[in-house]
Order: structure tokens, then C-alpha cells, then sequence
């Protein structure tokens, strides 16, 4: 227990919130009646004074121009009326362009966004909706990594030829090589060949690659050093094992789907677990487990405070 | 600069020991010798190395019998099977007609002879019964290059030029008359498809349907051939006895109905008056008596009192221009000698006389055709005299093209050929046509979209107006799926 303890003193505090309004709009009716609407929003929101409504009974909820009391003599005569109107003038064009303001930082639409148009509004684009990201990011990396020579239209026809290849496959469940969690059953992949791409990459995929630290092993020699990868690059080394396979393989036809179907086969393979590519991965990983006892060497475990 | 001196023990180096002796005469001084040799030079010591190591007692780091060896290894290579003869062009020609994986698409109407000429039925997708799967099969109406290998069944949208071309090709049979076709269109706008529902159209009808699948087999020098005897005509022997085992097996229900009645005395195997017209088909496997025996029951068909005759080819292109194959003379012979294509463009050119009414049907391809001049402006005249035919009011309107007065390279063969043909311009798909096919698409689960008025018409506008080819192009071979 530490000797200093703020809590004392703070609890006795008291936070008291003003009775008569909601926070939100409480806010809103207060500057709207003494701050410019010109005034930037970033200073609105940096005020922290509070301020009471224009006359008491009346809570403007900042959508309408505030209906002017019904009638003010009789229901306000306490009221010191000149000084009400010099420093809270309930000037309700201030406030309408303030509840518009509001409006629009709730990405509420207040203005007629048809008007000068033929046909409605088209959407912007999300951030992810752009150009480049019009393709899933498995299909974009698999057709980068087919390219060659530049030629991404055929690396492209390749791609829609696997996947077409792979509608057309029924693959085996292996319990002993079981996907990835997360993925769905076997049988239903065929019908979703980008899950079946996604799927087969993704299992096979390491999770740890080995560093090399420059002859911190002593002798000249590098220390071995296992570090976990992120996804891309996880699937990136994934799919050059399944490229290397694929060249590896023999053509056994001729014509436009031919390269697709060998990696489509290959990636079948890899989901009925009979794929070279597997032993890869273990192989992988077993090192990864044996390189562990390299985080302790000296030149890179975090040293220990005195 | 260092000495050649030993700086032990003051003695001078020998050069003849250390260099080879070719460089160095014997009979030069030591001291001209030394001036010659670079003083830094280590390229005598090195070469002296070997002949020390053979030494005992040397020291440890000189290895001994290792030698520095430049350049790669060279890997043992695996002796990898070959594919089989033909395996791998079977592989390309593989026709799969069903996709266990998708979706059966239920209560779809079957394709009849009935539908198919019925204005009513455009726009819709059929199912193709099993018989004429067969059918088409067999007689290569299918192709690789189509997207059959998606679907779980084979079916196919009825479009209003299926039905306008049924309509003509059965009024035109009914009549007894000969209607001779060209089908032309755009890339990918659905000839060869157009040209498949014609064929199914005849085999619903019960007539006699002989397709060549590809002109481009019979003409380009991948299939042997052999001249044939008293004659200018040059045959395709494997080819033909392929065409007549096909027509065999297509026809084989109406063909079995009909009695031979010509005698075919000259024939090489025993033909007889009253055996069925199809025994003339199976009859022999030899490929030197194919043509005869084709020619014979060609005949043989167009006797009165025989069924229609359908006579489809796809690919006409090829069959219009020289072909690639060589007379003995080693000119190039023109396609129109060959006898299987001069059996055809008689056909398709009026020479031959069809008395139970028939159809010739040739379809042109857009995928790897030559250009041809003659064949492009013989359809084009084709196309507007058929323009003036049609509306006789307008016809002083009408201009038939001519001849290019500059281009001397025309093929009057070919003008003969197509003279007097009805062309048949297919254009892209209509929106109710794209929308019934779209949504076969989703109902067998290949594309993945709620079929609206809004991807339809983005589709069809992708296509080029709804070309059907590139509408596959945009919802079957999508990589955004």
C-alpha cells in the first residue's frame, strides 16, 4: 500500500450535473446562445463552462428554431428581461446553424443533396472500396506471385481458371491434416472457391520464419533466432512452396488451363493433406521450436534490471 | 620494392624450377630471367602448389586431391515420364459436361421441337434431355472453350434468334426447299452456340444431322490425306470414317428406317439393295474406303422419300481460302478440292439438290479466322441482296457492294460458294435475356450476386450490349468474387 493515496481527497468531491437538461443538448442550447456560429466547432467542443438556458421551462433541443414563449410577462415576470436579452439573446439562427453543424458531425445529411441531379447521388467509396483493393487480398497476392514478365492480365486468367478449377473439385476431409480453424467444412468449400483458396493457403502457412543474427553465435557462426510473421507474408512464403511444387510438377496436358490446373490440384493436395508442402511447414516449425533457446542467449534476451 | 631474394639464407630463387620451362629458355641468364618476371607476381608459386602437396609432411591447412571447380554443379535430373501420345491433346479436347459441386437448378422446362420455334419461349433456359446430350456429344457439338464443366446439367437459353432461326429452318424443311445459312456475329456473341441449337433443333425433328466440328481440321494439314482416284478431289480418309462413325451413332434411329435402293456396284464392300441405310456406315473400318462409301450414302440421302438433311460446319473460314495441304505437284491445294469441303460448299453454294428439303448451315468464327476479302465481301453482297429479297419496296435503295477495282486476290470459288446464302447477324442478348440466364447462374450457385435490375444491367453494359461471351467473361471468370 503505497503511503500517498489521492482517493481520499476525491472522493469528497462531488460532480454535480445541472438538473434541467440532458448533456448533449444542454450543451447545444447553452452555446448556441453565447457563442458566435462562425466560431469553429474545436473551440465548442473545448469549452467546458456551463451556462443556463435562455429562460428557465424551456429546453431547446437544437433540431427547430426555439418557439418563442408563449407569453413571457406572464410566465417570467421575475426575470430582469434587459439583461436576459444582452447576454442571452435567444438568437435561434445562431443555433440553427449550430444544430446543423451538430447535424453534420453526426453524419446526419441536412442539406437536399439531389437537387441539380439527373440520377441519385452516387456513393463515395469507403476507405478499403478504392481501385487497388478491388480484389480479395488472397486472390490479389496469389496473381501477383503467378505473374510473370509483367503480365498481369494473364496471371489474372490463370487465377479465374483455378477458381473455376476448384468449383469443380470435391475434396476428401484428412483428420490427420485438419485446416485451419475458422474455415468451413470441407464439403462446402468447393462452392465458395475463394474460402477453398483462402483455406489451403492459410493451413499450410508458417507461422515463425528464422532469423539470423550475424555471427552472434560465436565462431563466425549466425544466431538462430525464430520470429513470428504476419499474415501477408505468412501466405506469401505458403504459396511460393506451392508455386514450387506446382513447377516441379509434370504437365500432363496441354492448352490455356493447364498451369491452372496443376496448381489447382496442388492446392487440392494441400486441403485432402497429401501435399509435400505440409512437411515444409513441420519442418518449419521444428526448427522454429529448436531456435527457441536462442531467445535466452545473451546478445538478445532483455537484460535484467538491478 | 621487395627482393627475389630468400631473405634467409640469400639464395636466388630458380625460375626453371618454378615456371614452366616453355616460358623460360634454358639458356637465359638468371639475371635477365629475374628482370621479366613481375617481382610481386604470385602465379609461379601457385602453379609450383601441386607439386609440393604430392609431398609427405606438409602442413595440415593444404588439402590434398581438392581442386577448385568453377561454375554450377550440375544436378542429376529425374528421368520424368513423358505423357502418352495424345494425352495431352486429350486433355485440352476434354469435354465435361457436369459439375457435381453446383447447384441443380430445378423446374427448368426441357428443350423440345415445340419450344423452340415458339416466340414465347425466348428468354427462357431449358434443360437439354439426356438423348440429345448424346447426341450433341457425339457428333462434337460441344467445346471446350464453353463453360458446360460449371453447371451441374447442360442447359441453355432459347434467345429470339434461336427461335428465328428454328422457325426459318423448319418452314424452309417443311416447304421441301433448301435453306442455306451463314451465321455471322461478333466475338463471343454466341455463334457456335446459336449453330449447336440448330443442331439439337434437328435432332428434335427426327432429321438427318451431319456436323463438321471444326473447318479448320479439315485444312490446315493436321489431318492425313490422300487423292483420290480419277478425280481432282483430294480425301481425308481417318477423318471421314471419324465423321461416319458420328453420324452413325446420331442418326442411328432414323437411318435404321430406311432401305438403301441405289446399286452401288463400284463400292470396295458389299452394298445391297434393301439393307438398312445405316449398315453403309458401320459397315467398314478401313479409312481407304471411306470417301467412296460417304459419296454413296450421300446419294443415298438425297433420293426422294429420305428424311431432311441437316449439313452444319463450324469454322467456316477455313474452308474458304487455299488450304495448306500440297497436290503432288507440291501446289497448295485450294480447300474446294478437298472432298468432304466440296461436298459441303456444293451444298451451301445451290449445287446440290436437296428434293426432301434440308438445311446448310455454315458458322463463322471469330477466334483465330484468317482474314478473307472474299469471304467478308461475298457476305456482305449476300447480306444486302438478301436486305433487297426481303423488302422489294426499298430495294432501288439498297446498294450491293462491289469488288475492290484494285484488290486482284479475290476467290472466285468462294463468291460461288456463298452466292445467294441468307446471312444470319447475331448481336448481343437482350436485358430479359440476360436477366433469365444471370439468374440460372445464381440458382446454380456460380455467381454470387442478388440478380437486380442493377447487376444485370451492369453486366450487359460490361459485355458490349449483352455479348454473351463477355458476360462470362464478367460474372463466370471473376477473380473479385
Amino acid at each position: 500500500m503505497s503511503r500517498i493515496n489521492p482517493w481520499g481527497a476525491v472522493r469528497s468531491l462531488a460532480l454535480r450535473t445541472p438538473p434541467w437538461s440532458s448533456p448533449r443538448s444542454g450543451r447545444i442550447a447553452a452555446q448556441g446562445a453565447c457563442i458566435s456560429p462562425i466560431s469553429p466547432r474545436r473551440g465548442l467542443a473545448d469549452d467546458t463552462t456551463f451556462t443556463r438556458p435562455p429562460y428557465p421551462g424551456h429546453h431547446y433541443d437544437g433540431m427547430s428554431p426555439p418557439s418563442p414563449p408563449p407569453d413571457t410577462e406572464l410566465e417570467l415576470p421575475a426575470i430582469d428581461r434587459e439583461s436576459m436579452v444582452e447576454t442571452w439573446a435567444p438568437n435561434f439562427l445562431n443555433a440553427e446553424a449550430l444544430a446543423a453543424l451538430e447535424e453534420a458531425g453526426t453524419a446526419q445529411v441536412t442539406y437536399d443533396d439531389t437537387e441539380g441531379l439527373k440520377f441519385e447521388r452516387p456513393e463515395r467509396p469507403g476507405q478499403h472500396a478504392q481501385l487497388q483493393d478491388r480484389y480479395h487480398p488472397v486472390v490479389d497476392q496469389v496473381t501477383k506471385m503467378l505473374m510473370q514478365d509483367g503480365k498481369l492480365s494473364k496471371a489474372q486468367r490463370h487465377m479465374s481458371f483455378i477458381l473455376n478449377y476448384l468449383r469443380t473439385t470435391s475434396p476428401k476431409p484428412n483428420p490427420l491434416r485438419p485446416l485451419v480453424p475458422g474455415s468451413p467444412p470441407v464439403e462446402q468449400l468447393p462452392m465458395n472457391p475463394l474460402a477453398y483458396l483462402t483455406a489451403a493457403i492459410d493451413s499450410v502457412a508458417p507461422l515463425i520464419r528464422i532469423r539470423g543474427l550475424k555471427g552472434a553465435a560465436g565462431g563466425g557462426q549466425a544466431l538462430e533466432l525464430p520470429e513470428p510473421l504476419p499474415v501477408r507474408a505468412r501466405r506469401r512464403i505458403a504459396i511460393q512452396w506451392i508455386i514450387d511444387v506446382v513447377e516441379r510438377k509434370r504437365s500432363s496436358g496441354s492448352g490455356r488451363t493447364q498451369f491452372a490446373t496443376r496448381f489447382g490440384q496442388e492446392i487440392l493436395a494441400v486441403v485432402e493433406g497429401r501435399s509435400v508442402v505440409w512437411e515444409r511447414r513441420a519442418l518449419a516449425h521444428k526448427q522454429g521450436t529448436a531456435a527457441r533457446a536462442n531467445l535466452n542467449h545473451p546478445a538478445v534476451a532483455p537484460r535484467k534490471k538491478l | 620494392m621487395a627482393s627475389t631474394n630468400c631473405w634467409r639464407c640469400l639464395a636466388r630463387p630458380t625460375q626453371r624450377l618454378l615456371g614452366p620451362a616453355s616460358i623460360i629458355p634454358s639458356v637465359t641468364p638468371a639475371s635477365i630471367t629475374a628482370s621479366i618476371t613481375a617481382a610481386f607476381s604470385t602465379s609461379a608459386l601457385l602453379a609450383a602448389a601441386p607439386a609440393k602437396s604430392s609431398e609427405t609432411g606438409m602442413s595440415r591447412h593444404i588439402r590434398i586431391g581438392k581442386k577448385l571447380v568453377l561454375g554450377k554443379k550440375k544436378k542429376p535430373t529425374e528421368k520424368k515420364k513423358s505423357p502418352a501420345a495424345g494425352e495431352r491433346k486429350a486433355f485440352r479436347k476434354r469435354i465435361t459436361l457436369s459439375n457435381d459441386n453446383a447447384i441443380e437448378v430445378r423446374g427448368l422446362p426441357e428443350f423440345t421441337a415445340e419450344r423452340v420455334v415458339d416466340l414465347e419461349s425466348a428468354g427462357l433456359v431449358t434443360k437439354i434431355p439426356v438423348e440429345l446430350v448424346d447426341q450433341l456429344r457425339a457428333c462434337e457439338a460441344f467445346k471446350a472453350s464453353q463453360n458446360w464443366k460449371l453447371f451441374r446439367s447442360p442447359h441453355m437459353l432459347i434467345r429470339e434468334e434461336t427461335v428465328e432461326l428454328a422457325k426459318q429452318m423448319t418452314e424452309a424443311v417443311d416447304k421441301k426447299e433448301t435453306l442455306r445459312m451463314v451465321i455471322t456475329g461478333d466475338r463471343g456473341s454466341g455463334k457456335s452456340i446459336l449453330g449447336l441449337q440448330a443442331l439439337a433443333t434437328g435432332f428434335m425433328n427426327k432429321w438427318i444431322v451431319i456436323n463438321i466440328p471444326e473447318g479448320l481440321e479439315l485444312t490446315t494439314a493436321i489431318t492425313d490425306y490422300s487423292q483420290v482416284p480419277n478425280s481432282d478431289l483430294f480425301a481425308h480418309p481417318t477423318y471421314t470414317i471419324k465423321l461416319m462413325q458420328a453420324i452413325y451413332a446420331t442418326n442411328l434411329p432414323i437411318l435404321s428406317q430406311h432401305r438403301v435402293q441405289k446399286d452401288h456396284l463400284h463400292l470396295p464392300i458389299a452394298v445391297s439393295r434393301g439393307m438398312p441405310l445405316s449398315s453403309m456406315l458401320n459397315q467398314s473400318k478401313e479409312p481407304e474406303f471411306a470417301w467412296p462409301i460417304l459419296q454413296a450414302f450421300w446419294q443415298e440421302l438425297l433420293l426422294p422419300g429420305r428424311p431432311p438433311v441437316l449439313f452444319s460446319l463450324d469454322g467456316l473460314a477455313h474452308v474458304m481460302r487455299v488450304s495448306e495441304y500440297r497436290s503432288p505437284s507440291f501446289e497448295l491445294i485450294h480447300s474446294h478440292d478437298l472432298g468432304l469441303v466440296r461436298l459441303f460448299t456444293d451444298a451451301l453454294g445451290g449445287k446440290t439438290a436437296f428434293p426432301n428439303g434440308g438445311v446448310v448451315l455454315g458458322v463463322t468464327s471469330k477466334g483465330n479466322a484468317p482474314l478473307l476479302p472474299s469471304m467478308d465481301l461475298a457476305l456482305v453482297q449476300a447480306a444486302a441482296e438478301q436486305a433487297k429479297r426481303e423488302a422489294p419496296e426499298a430495294a432501288a435503295d439498297i446498294e450491293v457492294p462491289e469488288r475492290d477495282p484494285f484488290y486482284r486476290r479475290y476467290d472466285d470459288r468462294v463468291f460461288d460458294a456463298l452466292k445467294g446464302v441468307r446471312v444470319f447477324h447475331v448481336q448481343g442478348l437482350s436485358r430479359p435475356e440476360a436477366r433469365a440466364l444471370m439468374e440460372y447462374w445464381a440458382a446454380s450457385g456460380i455467381v454470387r450476386l442478388r440478380i437486380d435490375e442493377k447487376t444485370v444491367t451492369e453486366k450487359w453494359t460490361i459485355a458490349g450490349a449483352g455479348i454473351i461471351g463477355e458476360m462470362e467473361r464478367s460474372a463466370l471468370y471473376d477473380i473479385r468474387l
